[in-house]
């Protein structure tokens, strides 16, 4: 097609350095906007982990007694019941054996 | 189901985690969460969750963005149907990490610390309360004395009191019911390395209704057991068949007579029993803080730090310390298994003052199987592990992110750094 | 139609961009909509997913690269669908005049467009904010689902859903019309020319203020 089949065109658009600025400015922004906040949820990820773990080490902290072995009611368990670590009794109550799944079972 | 399913045993709940075909959209999420490659179904098409591999984890469930996946079994309504049963004692076996996150069900901020309230809530439903954190001091002391008698049977060669078989190093904690599912379905050949201790849960269960019994006068058939856990393991943990310990010892030993009761008798998750109290109008915020004096309620610092990941080892090293040394830590607070590190390594020497002898000890921390454990289990096959103790979590940061916690909108399970990942197949 | 006074409507880059657009955007919606009713077995889901995957990266690239080479044309784009005046209003209160003509075959007046009447000035707007929300909501949901917030992506996937069947049943309604104003029809698909005399009937505004002689040199 030769060019000379059409007489009109849209008056093409002159835009200058500025508005050229202030156009790519504002689109940026615009899609700067989102990004930014995405950003700042997946910073944001881990916090909820970080309060929970933060405030059980407080926990430990508040504690009077902070060992296991200092714990007076495992102690009074073992002396009016279980007798001692890895006893019979806590072998047969507190310890168990684990099975192969691999193999069909049930 | 149309497949049977295979790895497990008759009684136990096969797989506490199913997915909602009509809301799962497809998006993949859920299999970067899973630690066995449970989840199948093609990328754009409905997943659902392979029973024989799953682990019950629920770290699909809380990291679904579009809240597909669910819980296949719910006590909810069994509870409250106990707790107005004039003839049944129900017995709440409440877990750290419960502590810091029921309160987000009642409004209050992430992480709060609510014992006393959590204590309140509990008395008001009619709870007896049994503090898990009392058993993991137990487990303390049954794991770090097993892990010592492992240590000096490998390196002064020691023999058992009774002359019973002692395992071999590196010796993995066995605390939670996900990672020894793991080893059951996927690595049998390191059975030996678990520790033979129980869980806290499955302790408490046992203790409860065979001394816990005696403490309460109540026969232990009247006794109900609920543990209140941040994780769905926990429910299938609990159906185990072999957990029936005390109805053993109560019909063997006292010779009383009564229908098989397991140790635990269902289990609630943190989301369950938020749900628990909202159905009987208590409101946890509100509550007034309550200290129970039952000795089952006395716990340490180092029994509630179970709920975070090194936890476990930080307690064992306390413990081990004192027993092996002779002193006690003048610093107790073990910093290099803290954090949210994929694997986390430390050592320590000691003198053994039963041997007068100095040792060494290796010990690793691993939380979040997806994606931290497959080398460190490596080692151990290959026999060129460099630890002696290793703690493993199923869950990313531990216990406190568990797959039984309340769902936090504004985060996910992912700890890495934040990089695409682009679906295909 | 061989009027000697044509206009160039439609230069070969916007048809370019155009035809991109719709070997995207069919399908896309097509396999949006299978992944929303999600009615085939698991095998063509994921041929589903791939699809409306590979269509997704070709409409981004379309979307990114007329932004770059045809700057100027979506600067007057957006700054003509975004500049409401009283005819607008006016506009609506009739629709165009569309129903009367196809229902009753009556002429009602219609006040005096631009280059886009006011119909298609709201369907500019849908389209581009739409389009935006959907370039960016799908490739997140594509590559990050599992380590944005949960709530985060549940958002994203709202908003993905919602602007997709905005622009779906827009989209329903634009190809009607398309067809309906077959000499525009031609124009975006074949040669970009449409007559004068029916562009300033159809757009008087336009005409008038924005249309030159080609220039000779
Ligand atoms: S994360 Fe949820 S919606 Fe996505 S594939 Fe998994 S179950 Fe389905
Ligand atoms: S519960 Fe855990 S193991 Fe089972 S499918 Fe979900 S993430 Fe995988
Ligand atoms: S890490 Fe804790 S919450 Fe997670 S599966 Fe193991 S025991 Fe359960």
């Amino acid at each position: 097609m030769s060019e000379q089949d059409y007489k009109y065109i849209e008056n093409p658009l002159h835009i200058t350095r500025r508005e050229f600025i202030t156009i790519t400015g504002i689109i940026t922004a615009f899609l700067a906007l989102p990004s930014i906040w995405i950003r700042s949820v997946a910073t944001a990820n881990n916090d909820y982990i970080k309060a929970r773990t933060k405030n059980l080490y407080q926990d430990d902290v508040q504690s009077k007694i902070r060992v296991s072995h200092a714990n007076k009611s495992v102690a009074r368990y073992y002396k009016e019941f279980g007798g001692k670590p890895l006893s019979r009794l806590s072998e047969e109550l507190l310890h168990t054996k684990y099975i192969n799944r691999t193999k069909a079972l049930s | 189901m149309n497949v049977i399913a295979k790895t497990y045993q008759k009684g136990e709940i096969p797989g506490v985690i199913a997915i909602n075909a009509s809301v799962c959209k497809g998006c993949d999420a859920c299999k970067r969460h899973c630690p066995t490659g449970a989840i199948t179904g093609m990328f754009g098409a409905t997943h659902s969750i392979d029973v024989d591999l799953c682990l019950s984890c629920g770290q699909c469930l809380v990291n679904c963005p579009f809240g597909a996946p669910y819980e296949t079994s719910d006590a909810v309504d069994t509870v409250i149907s106990k707790l107005n049963d004039a003839n049944v004692t129900v017995v709440g076996i409440i877990a750290p990490a419960v502590r810091v996150a029921i309160g987000e069900e009642f409004g209050m901020p992430a992480g709060s610390l609510v014992t006393g309230k959590l204590y309140g809530a509990m008395k008001k439903a009619g709870i007896e309360i049994f503090d898990n954190n009392f058993t993991a001091d137990l487990t303390i002391m049954e794991e770090g004395s097993e892990f010592i008698s492992r240590a000096r049977h490998a390196v002064f060669g020691e023999k058992g009191e009774n002359g019973e078989p002692i395992g071999p190093l590196p010796q993995f904690t066995s605390c939670c019911p996900a990672w020894v599912r793991f080893v059951e379905t996927q690595y049998p050949s390191l059975i030996p390395h678990l520790s033979s201790a129980k869980s806290p849960q499955q302790m408490a269960g046992a203790v409860a209704k065979t001394y816990g019994a005696k403490v309460w006068g109540k026969p232990a058939e009247q006794i109900y057991t609920i543990g209140i856990m941040p994780c769905t393991a926990k429910k299938f943990e609990a159906s185990r068949p072999e957990f029936k310990s005390a109805f053993e010892y109560q019909t063997h030993i006292n010779k009383a007579k009564s229908e098989t009761y397991a140790d635990v008798d269902v289990v609630l998750t943190t989301r369950d029993l938020a749900r628990l109290f909202k159905k009987m109008k208590i409101d946890l915020a509100k509550e007034q803080d309550y200290t129970p004096e039952i000795l089952f309620a006395e716990y340490s610092g180092a029994g509630t730090i179970f709920g975070n990941t090194g936890g476990v080892m930080e307690a064992a090293v306390r413990t081990a310390y004192a027993v092996i040394t002779g002193n006690e830590l003048t610093d107790v607070e073990f910093k290099p298994v803290r954090g949210l590190k994929g694997v986390k390594s430390a050592s320590v020497t000691l003198k053994d003052s039963k041997y007068d002898k100095e040792v060494t000890i290796n010990l690793a921390v691993v939380h979040g199987i997806a994606r931290n454990l497959k080398p460190v289990i490596d080692q151990v096959l290959a026999g060129t592990s460099p630890y002696h103790f290793i703690e493993v979590m199923n869950c990313p940061a531990g216990c406190i992110n568990g797959g039984g916690q309340p769902i936090q909108k504004n985060g996910s399970s992912w700890i890495e750094a934040i990089r695409p990942w682009f679906a295909w197949k | 139609m061989h009027s000697k006074n044509m206009i160039l409507k439609h230069p070969l880059s916007v048809r370019i961009f155009h035809y991109l657009l719709v070997i995207s955007f069919v399908p896309l919606a097509v396999t949006g909509l299978i992944l929303y009713f999600k009615p085939f077995s698991e095998s063509t889901m994921n041929l589903t997913i791939r699809v409306h995957v590979i269509a997704g990266i070709l409409l981004t690239f379309d979307a990114l690269s007329f932004f770059m080479i045809g700057y100027k044309r979506v600067v007057l784009f957006l700054s003509r669908v975004f500049s409401i005046s009283g005819n607008d209003f006016k506009w609506f209160a009739v629709l165009g005049g569309y129903p009367q003509k196809l229902l009753l075959h009556k002429k009602v007046p219609v006040p005096p467009m631009g280059k886009y009447n006011s119909g298609q000035k709201l369907f500019g707007v849908c389209v581009f904010i739409g389009g935006v929300i959907l370039i960016f909501t799908g490739l997140a949901l594509w590559a990050f689902p599992h380590n944005l917030p949960r709530g985060t992506v549940a958002l994203l996937g709202h908003l993905h859903t919602i602007a997709a069947w905005a622009l779906t049943l827009f989209l329903c309604v634009h190809i009607f019309l398309g067809i309906y104003m077959f000499d525009d029809f031609k124009a975006m698909f074949l040669h970009g020319k449409i007559p004068y005399e029916e562009a300033k009937e159809m757009a008087p505004l336009w005409v008038e203020k924005e249309i030159i002689p080609l220039p000779k040199n």
